[in-house]
């Protein structure tokens, strides 16, 4: 959360991306604590860029959803569609943001901010139209999920997560 | 994943005012239809309220723009997924046409400003405009009357749809909002014709006018019950998410804002006065007896009314969500 602040310059009061606790898992003695991270999940199927007036928000050809900084107008409408929340009215611009994939870095062919930072190495970026990428051979050999799939939102982040999601 | 309120008192304002220019063309243009001269006076309360209330809405939705200066980018296309670029347009063209609406009923003394183009060739010589004379003035009025009312219909459903249209929303994302808003903008715009004319009449106002408006504006209330009625059902009966987001007006926090204000006040006692006065101008036909006061208790309840039903819907759907899995 911190490096991508920094990297994207994101106003005080807000961010890009987040961490929830979900809760425990397992029995005494072998519990564990689960997070589950988040940011905007660059949907297949956006319902913030349906919704938007004035075209500002678009999905890329290689997937990630931007807005148009220039053809925004701030009316809001895109952050109460957002079933992730992952959107928010910065007040210095008048205009709505959310995480752009860092597409500023991967245009240089760095990783996104919060995938290079990540300590725990949980994190992974990449194409999953190419079967030989990492993220591609992770997903093939791992349990995951994403969240609120049933809404047909199509969102591309994956999360690897043994047994599923629930406990 | 937590949610602010980023729609605030300017969007609530906005969806009511919008809804009482609705309301008020479409009665207007109605009992234009209806009763000409005999319900005229009904015709022109409305068409004088119908233009300015949206108008005060739109400057209202623009200033909430965070940049309002970009406004016209609405009108650079139409992306017909987006409830709010349909309504722009759907707007504007109400806005034209009820200003046009508003100058053909302005008192005989400013008709002769009224200026239109009576040929084709004349269009591009203003000094060739001449006013209409009584008989195409009379045709002016049913036509936009009549272009008006479809307009309408359409400016008060989208202020429904406009939430209605949002599946994160599970407070919102149910067909039954966009006709709620529907008929609550009609009601309302009728209840603003009945609060002036009981304002304004030294006469006490006639029978037939009396009749429309407490007949349309009960019938209006009625369809608004059978609208709430299945949005209870819906919500609770619906996923885990819909049933959560209900429990805000069923022992959450709008609880009161929507059983007092929308519910009692604006809905059970308009219908109530409103149907004691119909059954005072039916059952006792010699002297039928119109209560002004009881005209403007009723008409100013149910814009009350319509004002806390968007003041609930805005806040609390906001806050409304998909539950987590966890």
């Amino acid at each position: 959360m911190v490096s991508c602040s920094i990297e994207n310059n994101v106003p005080v009061g807000h961010h890009r991306n987040w961490v929830h606790q979900i809760g425990i898992k397992g029995e005494f003695p072998t519990l564990g604590m689960s997070f589950e991270p988040g940011n905007c999940m660059h949907c297949d199927n956006p319902p913030c860029e349906r919704v938007c007036p004035v075209g500002a928000t678009y999905r890329r050809d290689d997937g990630i959803v931007m807005i148009d900084q220039d053809a925004c107008i701030g009316c809001k409408y895109c952050i109460e569609a957002c079933p992730y929340d992952a959107r928010y009215f910065n007040e210095e611009t008048g205009t709505t943001d959310k995480c752009t994939a860092c597409v500023h870095r991967v245009y240089k062919g760095e990783e996104p901010a919060c995938v290079a930072t990540c300590i725990g190495n949980a994190r992974h970026f990449g194409d999953l139209n190419d079967p030989k990428s990492e993220v591609s051979q992770l997903l093939a050999t791992n349990d995951y999920y994403r969240l609120y799939e049933e809404a047909g939102t199509g969102p591309a982040i994956y999360y690897i997560y043994k047994g599923g999601r629930k406990a | 994943m937590t949610h602010e309120y980023h729609w605030g008192w300017l969007i609530v304002n906005y969806l009511f005012l919008a809804g009482v220019s609705a309301g008020a063309m479409a009665t207007s243009g109605l009992a234009n239809y209806l009763g000409g001269r005999k319900l005229e006076n009904i015709g022109r309360i409305g068409a004088y309220v119908a233009p300015f209330p949206v108008l005060i809405g739109t400057g209202l939705l623009i200033f909430d723009l965070g940049r309002p200066e970009r406004a016209w980018r609405l009108f650079a296309g139409v992306h017909w997924t987006s409830p709010m670029s349909i309504g722009s347009w759907l707007l504007t063209g109400f806005i034209v046409i009820s200003l046009l609406y508003f100058l053909l009923w302005l008192p005989e003394k400013y008709q002769r400003f009224v200026r239109v183009p009576h040929r084709l060739k004349d269009m591009r010589h203003l000094r060739r405009w001449r006013p209409l004379n009584p008989t195409q003035n009379r045709q002016g009025k049913l036509i936009l009357g009549g272009l008006g009312l479809p307009v309408s219909v359409g400016v008060g459903m989208y202020t429904g749809v406009l939430l209605g249209a949002i599946p994160a929303r599970p407070f919102w994302n149910t067909p039954m909002v966009a006709q709620l808003f529907l008929f609550s903008a009609m009601s309302t715009g009728v209840g603003s014709i009945l609060f002036i004319r009981s304002l304004l009449s030294e006469d006490h106002g006639t029978k037939a006018e009396h009749m429309l408006l407490n007949s349309m504006d009960s019938v209006l209330i009625v369809f608004e019950i059978f609208m709430i009625i299945p949005f209870l059902l819906h919500q609770t009966l619906s996923t885990w998410s819909h049933k959560e987001a209900v429990q805000l007006i069923m022992g959450g926090q709008y609880t009161l804002h929507f059983w007092l204000g929308v519910v009692v006040l604006g809905i059970l006692t308009p219908l109530g006065i409103e149907i004691f006065e119909l059954w005072n101008l039916v059952a006792k036909k010699h002297e039928p007896r119109v209560h002004l006061n009881l005209g403007l208790v009723s008409g100013g309840l149910v814009i009350v009314g319509g004002f806390i039903l968007r003041y609930v819907f805005v806040y609390a759907g906001q806050v409304s969500h998909f539950l987590p899995h966890y």
